[in-house]
């Protein structure tokens, strides 16, 4: 086990630069979610981070050790492959084994890593299988257990999750919890999935455009968004944003004047953007409470929560309510927000306002 | 197309199959049959389609006439011998232009396929002096040698790459994480993996030297020296006229073995041949 | 490298070395196509070299003389009054042959994707001649069409005479492109069959729903599909057309007069049996100018041909 630190870490393929500076450091123990949109550079960082991809420029500490030069063999480090990468011509045990093999560990430790590694993953009776032989959740745990039968200093993940179902999705990313809760090891995981981040992240990594957009525990980066995109990336729906300028009654955006928080970054007159999650509307059942009226857009009720597409002023906004709400499309409703959930950030949404 | 057929398509079918079938099988019968008619019958009217009598003689002449063990022997070992430094060659070079960021790696592969535009015939010339000069003529080393290293592998080497070039990178990267070198990874992952291209590009190999005869001709010129394709026809009377019962016995000699594994290996062959990344 | 590597690490020093991994896999990536490359150069880049510089001089091998005389051998190319019979001769070899075998083939091809009970002892027994030895499969052939042959016999079964297949042009021309084609047409027959199955069952549902008949179905949805595999083959048949030479040597000797002579077969005549290696040289190069050309010719095809590439 061992920490991970990048230090103003670069690619380009040729002129084209896809990561620009990434600054990171994953402490001893810690599991690291990369999270961020298709293209955004996670899978390059984390291919430089294993050996896979050379690093343009910057420093790649794993330890004490630099290891911008050295093999992925040389770093100690173990890799789960979005495809597995499970190689087709050898059992679930060599498969398994193949890494110690090669790494001058004689037949009796093998067993007894690949049988111990079994065991954990719930292997035991599937050894002499051939990958082809196993399912999807199964070719996933054998992946794992290659990983850890070497007792690696640092676990990568790239997106292991996306080629099963969604129930599978669920349990493993509970094993994959647990093995780490188990096993202590460093972990650096890349997903496009935010749901995962939050679940599964001590701390999470959101990526934009080969750049960093924000670091934080993941009820951090909910509540406290350091810009837009991030705001918007991280919670499902995502939050509604609104454009408009801050006047004496409040924000304005076209005719409707919505509450605004205590803040010190703003002044009368300036455009931002106002953000507010679904789930922070409440139905006016509060008379007293300061209100909009919204126009129902469309309605959509799951069962445990009704889910409401409105226009507010002229933006569509999505509200997420625990009640049960009749009505159809042009009905007026009354709601209310709450307002130390408003997110407010200057009008480019690069930064957070309040 | 793939509605089930009316019996009386499938009948017609058949037939057609059958009659089409006649040039493709019947010539092969003919050769072993006439090899074991007495002289006088294999140019007997009504043909003989089943011989009526037997005369064995004529496969011990083959062995009489020349030294067709020793020529047999040639065929064989310069066959296996450059199927398989083909199957290294080609597939260590293939692998390299699927797979290994190089410099020039384009550059080199169009070079390459040269060797596809430029058929041995079009060099025989020059590599006949090259080899008169290099003491090498009436030899077998022009016969393993062209074929291994020069225009003919790369056609094998071509397939090889069409092959890689489907490989899963990430089986790779993992294997770089599990600790492998370049070569081990070669020899490890990619060329256990490659099984069917290279039983594909060993069956084309063999047959190609199995049946190699304008090179024979030109760089070999005593009869211990010879390959089968080349022995078979010297078994000629004193007018230069083929020795006809002769020639099909030594004939049959060399086709059936090959036919034989054929039979046995046939859904390797003809399914290996289909996998050569033909398909476009 | 590794040495160095250790190093580094128990310094915990922080170095590029000069094998990177990059410079590694060069070093891999040229080590790998080594022996192939080196083999292109020795046996086919010298060689060709060679061929055009052997085919600006007069070689006489009895009186060991090598004279330069420019383009002299290229002039006699053509005032060579056999070679226009020669390159007529291999122009309707090598065009009957590709006509031949790719109608052939893909007739063949069509009928063993058909779904009927035993079709594999049929595609084996049409591969059969591919395995073959070419020469005996040539001599067999050669015995067949004598005058008094088995073909002949079983023609005058018939009531029918048959010619000496062999010994007049046009017959003998005729043999040889067949015997060809026979050979090896089971190659192009399994091409195209794996071509067939690969194409999508949906899309002759889908015709079918449409109402078009089998024949149209063929022409406009089997057709286009496989034409990446058509041309490929055409390529390979053509080129491989041009380089028969065993088959012309046994059966024939290129006669009667030049009427089966194809260029190879006269290149080798005029280098190695009557050593003219200058002139033998030239008709190397124009062998090599007519594959490229037509190697090139098809290769822009496929553009306006091809209606569909995987
Ligand atoms: N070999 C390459 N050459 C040029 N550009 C590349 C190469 N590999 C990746 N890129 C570019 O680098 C950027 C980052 O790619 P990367 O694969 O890291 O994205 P990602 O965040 O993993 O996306 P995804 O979620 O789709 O996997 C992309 O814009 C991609 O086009
Ligand atoms: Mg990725």
């Amino acid at each position: 086990m061992a920490d991970v630190t990048l230090s103003d870490i670069r690619k380009s393929y040729g002129a084209l630069k896809t990561i620009h500076g990434v600054n990171l450091d994953i402490r001893d123990g810690e599991f690291v979610v990369l999270v961020g949109p298709s293209g955004c550079g996670k899978s390059t960082l984390l291919r430089m981070i294993a050996g896979l991809e050379t690093i343009t420029d910057g420093t790649l500490k794993i330890g004490d050790r630099r290891v911008n030069d050295l093999d992925p063999k040389d770093r100690d480090i173990a890799m789960v492959f979005q495809s597995y990468a499970l190689y087709p011509h050898m059992t679930v045990a060599t498969n398994m084994g193949f890494s110690l093999e090669h790494r001058g560990a004689n037949k009796a430790e093998i067993n007894e890593r690949v049988n111990w590694a079994a065991g954990i993953l719930g292997l035991t009776n599937l050894l002499d299988r051939y990958p082809r032989q196993l399912s999807g959740g199964q070719r996933q745990r054998v992946a794992m257990g290659r990983a850890i039968v070497r007792n690696p200093q640092v676990f990568l993940f790239d997106e292991p999750l996306s080629n099963l179902d969604a129930k599978l999705r669920v349990v493993m990313r509970g094993e994959i919890k647990a093995l780490h809760r188990r096993l202590k090891t460093t972990t650096i995981y890349v997903t496009h999935d935010q749901v995962e981040a939050m679940t599964m992240a001590d701390r999470i990594v959101v990526l934009n455009g080969g750049r960093v957009e924000q670091i934080g525990a993941p009820l951090d980066l909910y509540d406290r968004p350091a810009n837009q995109f991030v705001a918007g990336f991280i919670g499902s729906p995502s939050m509604n944003f609104l454009t408009g300028t801050i006047t004496e009654q409040g924000f304005q955006t076209s005719d409707v004047v919505l509450p605004l928080p205590a803040s010190k970054g703003t002044v009368m007159g300036q455009a931002i953007v106002y953000g507010i999650r679904p789930e922070h509307f409440r139905l006016n059942d509060h008379p007293g409470r300061a209100s909009v009226s919204a126009e129902i857009v469309l309605i959509e009720p799951m069962g445990s929560e009704t889910q409401v597409t409105m226009r507010l002023g002229d933006t569509q906004v999505i509200g997420v309510f625990r009640e049960r709400i009749s009505g159809t499309t042009g009905d007026i409703i009354n709601i209310s927000l709450d307002i130390d959930a408003i997110h407010l950030f200057s009008g480019d949404g690069a930064i957070r306002l309040n | 197309m793939k509605a089930e057929l009316s019996p009386r398509t499938r009948t017609a079918l058949y037939g057609l199959m059958c009659v089409l079938l006649i040039p493709f099988v019947f010539p092969t019968w003919w050769m072993v049959t006439s090899s074991i008619k007495p002289i006088s019958d294999i140019f007997a009217f009504p043909p003989q389609l089943i011989p009526q009598s037997y005369d064995w003689t004529t496969y011990s002449k083959v062995f009489e006439l020349q030294p067709f063990v020793r020529q047999y022997w040639n065929s064989a070992y310069i066959a296996a011998l450059v199927t398989v430094g083909t199957m290294v060659v080609s597939s260590m070079a293939g692998y390299a232009f699927a797979r290994i960021r190089f410099p020039y790696a384009n550059t080199i592969f169009m070079i390459v396929l040269l060797g596809l535009l430029i058929p041995s015939e079009v060099t025989i010339v020059p590599l006949f002096q090259m080899f008169l000069k290099a003491g090498m003529v009436n030899t077998h080393w022009p016969l393993i040698l062209v074929p291994i290293f020069g225009a003919p592998s790369v056609f094998a080497t071509f397939v090889m790459r069409q092959f890689f070039v489907t490989l899963p990178a990430e089986l790779e990267e993992a294997a770089r994480v599990d600790g492998l070198g370049r070569f081990k990874i070669f020899a490890k992952i990619a060329l256990p993996l490659a099984k069917p291209a290279l039983a594909s590009v060993a069956i084309f190999t063999f047959l190609h030297s199995w049946n190699l005869f304008l090179e024979p001709i030109v760089f070999l010129s005593s009869a211990e020296m010879f390959t089968l394709p080349q022995a078979l026809t010297q078994y000629t009377d004193a007018y230069g006229g083929p020795m006809w019962n002769i020639q099909l016995a030594a004939a049959t000699l060399t086709a059936l073995p090959v036919l034989i594994v054929f039979v046995i290996a046939q859904k390797q062959f003809v399914e290996g041949l289909a996998h050569t990344g033909l398909k476009g | 490298m590794a040495v160095a590597q250790e190093n580094a690490r128990a310094e915990g020093r922080s170095f590029s070395p000069f094998w990177t991994i990059a410079r590694r896999d060069s070093l891999a990536g040229f080590l790998f196509i080594a022996p192939q490359l080196v083999g292109i150069i020795a046996f086919v880049l010298i060689p060709l070299g060679l061929v055009f510089w052997y085919s600006l001089h007069e070689w006489n091998v009895l009186a060991n003389t090598f004279t330069y005389t420019g383009g002299q051998n290229y002039r006699m190319l053509i005032e060579d009054e056999s070679l226009l019979e020669v390159l007529g001769a291999t122009a309707i070899f090598s065009a009957g042959l590709v006509i031949l075998n790719m109608s052939l083939a893909l007739l063949l091809a069509v009928l063993l994707n058909q779904k009927l009970a035993g079709i594999a002892i049929f595609r084996t027994l049409f591969f059969s001649p591919v395995v073959v030895s070419l020469v005996a499969w040539t001599i067999v052939w050669g015995f067949l069409l004598q005058k008094n042959g088995g073909i002949n016999g079983m023609l005058l079964m018939l009531g029918i005479e048959g010619p000496n297949w062999l010994r007049e042009e046009t017959t003998a021309m005729i043999s040889v492109i067949v015997v060809q084609v026979f050979k090896n047409v089971g190659l192009n027959m399994i091409l195209f069959l794996a071509a067939l199955q690969g194409v999508p069952k949906e899309l002759y549902e889908a015709a079918r729903i449409d109402g078009a008949p089998a024949f149209k179905q063929f022409r406009r949805i089997t057709l286009p599909l496989i034409s990446p595999t058509i041309l490929l083959t055409s390529i390979i048949t053509i080129v491989g057309s041009l380089q028969v030479f065993a088959q012309i040597a046994v059966l024939t000797q290129g006669g009667p007069g030049l009427s089966t002579t194809v260029l190879v077969y006269y290149l080798y005549q005029q280098a190695f049996q009557f050593h003219f290696f200058g002139y033998g040289s030239t008709l190397s190069i124009l062998l090599f100018a007519i594959v490229a050309i037509l190697t090139f010719a098809q290769w822009q095809m496929r553009k306006r041909i091809v209606f569909y590439e995987s």
